[in-house]
């Protein structure tokens, strides 16, 4: 996200500049669609929900107090009308309930460690994965993009609200009816989850044969 | 001092700051001799950063979706104006 172009385009969308609403549309709708799927379950009702939101923020652009980035506000109020959306349609699930049973265990398996509680496995750096290659390899991108979106809703939920909208923990906490503690849980094990998916492809830098972690002489 | 198992299943709330100060300290403490939990943690800090380009790498919606959306939003604006 990049708060400060969007704080570039208030002006216009304040004056009811259409070429200002086209830059907002285009940046964020697609990526607001996928957040609002969590909650209405089908595509075309998130975009139905997505499209009530817009409304929602043109007409409300005067109570945006730009304390939060205009990005993780306009997601505040799709995650409104899609909890509303999916209200009325009848999917009555109580997003408090799916997120503590989604931050039940442990967010990584236990095999993944010796019984002592040191790793079982190790971890070079990633020094591959250079700023560039971050923000260009699209194969990359696209088996992050593929795991987030194979997430269990919970997770799914507070890692888009807090990773990807940049939004605070308390809006988060306010907007999903769940506790702060609950919320760091969920996005825990989202991002351990997701850090694996980008470990299948970034090559780790080679690790010294003799162990140096953990056990020291 | 805490075990790997644990450093890693607290790790997102010792980068977000959200842990007390005593814990935080034993974290802080165990990555300081345990490379492996370091470069766990990078690896964490990174996919977040990885995650948010994933997240906003959405392609623009078709230019008809647009189009609708913006005729949704002008026409709404206009009736709150009137």
């Amino acid at each position: 996200m990049a708060p400060d172009e969007d704080a570039a385009l208030l002006p216009g969308l304040r004056a009811g500049d259409e070429a200002a609403f086209r830059a907002l549309v285009r940046r964020h709708h697609m990526r607001l669609v996928r957040l609002a799927t969590v909650f209405t379950g089908a595509r075309a009702r998130a975009e139905e929900a997505v499209q009530d939101a817009w409304v929602v923020v043109v007409t409300s652009l005067g109570n945006y107090s730009g304390e939060a980035p205009l990005g993780a506000w306009i997601a505040g109020i799709v995650v409104n009308k899609a909890r509303t959306r999916a209200a009325r349609d009848g999917r009555v699930v109580s997003f408090a309930d799916m997120a503590r049973a989604e931050a039940e265990g442990p967010a990584l398996e236990p095999e993944r460690f010796m019984p002592d509680g040191h790793w079982a496995e190790r971890f070079g750096a990633w020094s591959a994965l250079t700023p560039e290659r971050e923000a260009g390899d699209r194969q990359l991108l696209s088996r992050v993009g593929e795991a987030l979106d194979a997430l269990p809703p919970a997770q799914r939920a507070v890692v888009l609200l807090r990773d990807v909208e940049c939004q605070e923990p308390a809006a988060i906490c306010a907007a999903l009816g769940i506790s702060e503690a609950n919320m760091r849980v969920l996005l825990h094990r989202a991002r351990v989850r997701l850090r694996d998916a980008a470990a299948a492809l970034v090559e780790p830098e080679a690790l010294p044969k003799r162990s140096t972690f953990g056990k020291r002489a | 001092m805490p075990t790997c198992q644990e450093v890693a299943e607290n790790a997102t709330e010792y980068l977000e700051g959200a842990m007390p100060r005593r814990e935080r300290f034993a974290v802080w403490a165990h990555l300081r001799i345990c490379p492996n939990c370091r470069n766990y943690l990078r690896q964490l800090m990174r996919t977040v950063s990885l995650t948010r380009r994933a997240g906003a790498s959405d392609p623009p919606p078709p230019p008809q979706e647009e189009d609708r959306l913006v005729a949704a939003m002008k026409a709404a604006r206009a009736s709150r104006s009137d």
